[in-house]
């Protein structure tokens, strides 16, 4: 199959996929309460799915295995919070400060991490996020400590099916930038790096300051999905902060394959599903929620480290 | 500020600080000779620490001889969990890329954190003092816990055993082989494979013993591996993983430097592991004690 027959396919197959996730909820709201239950279900996968793709930017893209994407993630989502909460700014302004704010954030942890790529890298995303989800914790007054923050308001206009299209429509928007930067030379330099950082710095790429800045576009993308994820549920909780947060996106790139940009959404997809059937078959299941998430990796890292997409490839080559 | 409660707080410092000397040398030392750094370590703790409390439960009067008999049999009861999971995991993934070492360790923290959530559930537990070890020695105005003064003394006793396994036995000459050249040690005829389960049964034990000395120091619950693996990350950064003298270092700079700053404010206590970590990544990225990297 020639490269740009199997390009134009996968458009194809993009924009059906779009297509068909447009339109579901207009299908699902004539259902009623329960219809309106799936769009929210469907509305946090959308999310979850563009925090793990952001993930994916360092993890697949970069090989650099961090611990601690949650910082991020929570970062967007008490940025949101806090800024319509305690200062009044209307949700879109929130929603774009979301990015910036953990960017910066991961400009800062980021700066000392890069330092020490390899072992010390995941060491030190953890602990930094551990920091965060510390700070949240104890600072009653300004983060709500272990209440979190609640009732945070809507724009009206936003019923359930208009946010579902309004994050469906922010994941394509974010997945297509993504998809430029790698293919950009930006990208080409940074897969430089994960495949050889010695001959990377040979051929004079400054590998610290393209991993940094890697760091940084990764931990923005994740400040938009926390964000979304707040306005969804209308609270911010330390919950987003905390370390076991930051292995749902490793789950998902390792499942839908690390090496490409949809690996990890079709990753995070069934793994969010797999925590519906376990909410179907008994609630207390969800209780022990990391148990499975451990399990199933732990499958995954021994017996098929390169995941689904890994498998497809495998696949596609032997035919 | 009295000059005596200062060392009342210098005392304080070191107790803790043995005790993660005690964790962060089995992480390091697992480390030098697998090159795996197991997340799971803080884990393995915690299941001493809770071990011991359901053990301790078990007896009438808690004087000395069941707390010694819990002393050894926690460390041996972590150094079995560790034998299972080395032989069932850790032994397929010694020779795969870093990333599967990494995310398998991490799987194993997730697992056993919940694990041990379902077995012991979320309440606050705390093991109660072995009699003699319960009341507390006058010193220049203050009274400070003979526990405490136990776990002064059995540090440097732990430490000196580890320097002397490591440097004057044999098997501790085979362990040093395996840090620097496994394959040559291979070669020569030894079974590398059972040095390095060797060496991770110890580095469970040890974090069996940190976690016995803990639960009767503080409260246990379930936030204990996390805190814990992270104080250790901070050692093993300060000091450079893989050495013993450097987790020695920096267990006590950690112990020291909480201890002396949750005076001021507590919550500065908790950030300081992270700001000497900082330090440490800006001035000697390499740590005190380690080589630079080429």
């Amino acid at each position: 199959m020639s490269k740009t027959n199997s390009n134009r396919k996968n458009y194809l197959w993009g924009i059906i996929a779009i297509a068909v996730l447009a339109i579901l909820p207009f299908l699902l709201i004539t259902l009623g309460n329960k219809g309106e239950y799936w769009i929210w279900v469907i509305t946090e996968m959308i999310i979850m799915a563009l925090f793990a793709a952001s993930l994916n930017m360092i993890l697949g893209f970069g090989g650099m295995v961090s611990f601690g994407h949650s910082a991020f993630y929570g970062m967007g989502a008490y940025t949101v919070a806090l800024l319509i909460k305690k200062a009044g700014v209307p949700f879109f302004l929130a929603l774009a400060a979301a990015p910036v704010m953990a960017g910066a954030v991961a400009a800062i942890i980021g700066w000392f991490c890069v330092r020490r790529i390899g072992l010390y890298f995941s060491i030190l995303t953890l602990a930094f996020s551990q920091l965060l989800y510390m700070i949240a914790f104890q600072w009653y007054t300004f983060t709500g400590g272990d209440d979190g923050i609640h009732g945070i308001n809507r724009p009206e206009f936003f019923g359930p099916v208009t946010y579902y299209l309004f994050c469906l429509a922010i994941l394509v928007a974010c997945l297509l930038v993504m998809r430029m930067i790698i293919r950009s030379s930006f990208g080409l330099a940074i897969r430089t790096t994960r495949e050889n950082p010695e001959r990377a710095k040979f051929i004079g790429i400054s590998v610290q300051r393209y991993q940094l800045l890697n760091f940084i576009i990764a931990g923005a993308f994740a400040g938009i999905s926390g964000g979304l994820i707040t306005e969804l549920n209308r609270f911010a909780q330390t919950e987003f902060l905390h370390w076991s947060k930051s292995a749902e996106p490793i789950f998902a790139s390792l499942v839908g394959g690390m090496y490409s940009l949809i690996g990890p959404v079709i990753g995070s997809t069934i793994l969010m599903f797999l925590k519906i059937v376990l909410q179907q078959v008994h609630q207390s299941l969800v209780e022990i929620w990391a148990l499975f998430l451990g399990l199933i990796l732990l499958v995954v890292v021994l017996f098929a480290p390169e995941g689904v997409m890994g498998l497809r490839q495998k696949f596609l080559k032997k035919h | 500020m009295e000059i005596s409660f200062l060392i009342f707080q210098l005392l304080n410092g070191l107790t803790e600080g043995m005790i993660l000397f005690i964790v962060a040398s089995g992480l390091s030392l697992v480390f030098g000779v697998l090159r795996v750094i197991n997340f799971a370590h803080g884990s393995l703790y915690m299941i001493g620490a809770y071990l011991a409390f359901t053990l301790s439960t078990l007896f009438q009067d808690f004087t000395l001889g069941p707390y010694l008999l819990l002393m050894i049999l926690v460390p041996a009861a972590v150094a079995v969990i560790g034998l299972g999971l080395e032989i069932t995991l850790f032994r397929r993934i010694y020779r795969k890329e870093h990333l599967l070492q990494l995310l398998l360790t991490y799987a194993l923290v997730l697992v056993l954190d919940d694990l041990v959530r379902l077995i012991w559930g979320g309440d606050i537990r705390n093991v109660s003092r072995p009699l003699v070890l319960a009341g507390s020695v006058d010193f220049a105005g203050f009274s400070f816990p003979s526990y405490n003064i136990f776990i002064l003394a059995l540090g440097p006793v732990i430490a000196l055993g580890l320097w002397y396994l490591l440097y004057r036995t044999h098997w501790g000459n085979l362990i040093r082989a395996a840090v620097t050249y496994p394959e040559m040690l291979g070669a020569l005829g030894t079974d590398v494979t059972r040095v390095m389960t060797g060496t991770f049964i110890l580095g469970c034990a040890l974090a069996g013993i940190g976690g016995v000395l803990m639960s009767a120091l503080a409260n246990i619950d379930l936030g204990i591996a996390m805190e814990k693996i992270i104080d250790c990350f901070a050692v093993v950064v300060i000091g450079g993983l893989g050495s013993v003298g450097g987790a020695l270092l920096g267990s006590l700079i950690i112990g020291v430097g909480k201890s002396y700053l949750s005076l001021v404010l507590v919550r500065l206590a908790m950030v300081f592991p992270f700001f000497v970590m900082a330090l440490v990544l800006i001035i000697r990225p390499w740590g005190l004690f380690g080589k630079p990297e080429r």
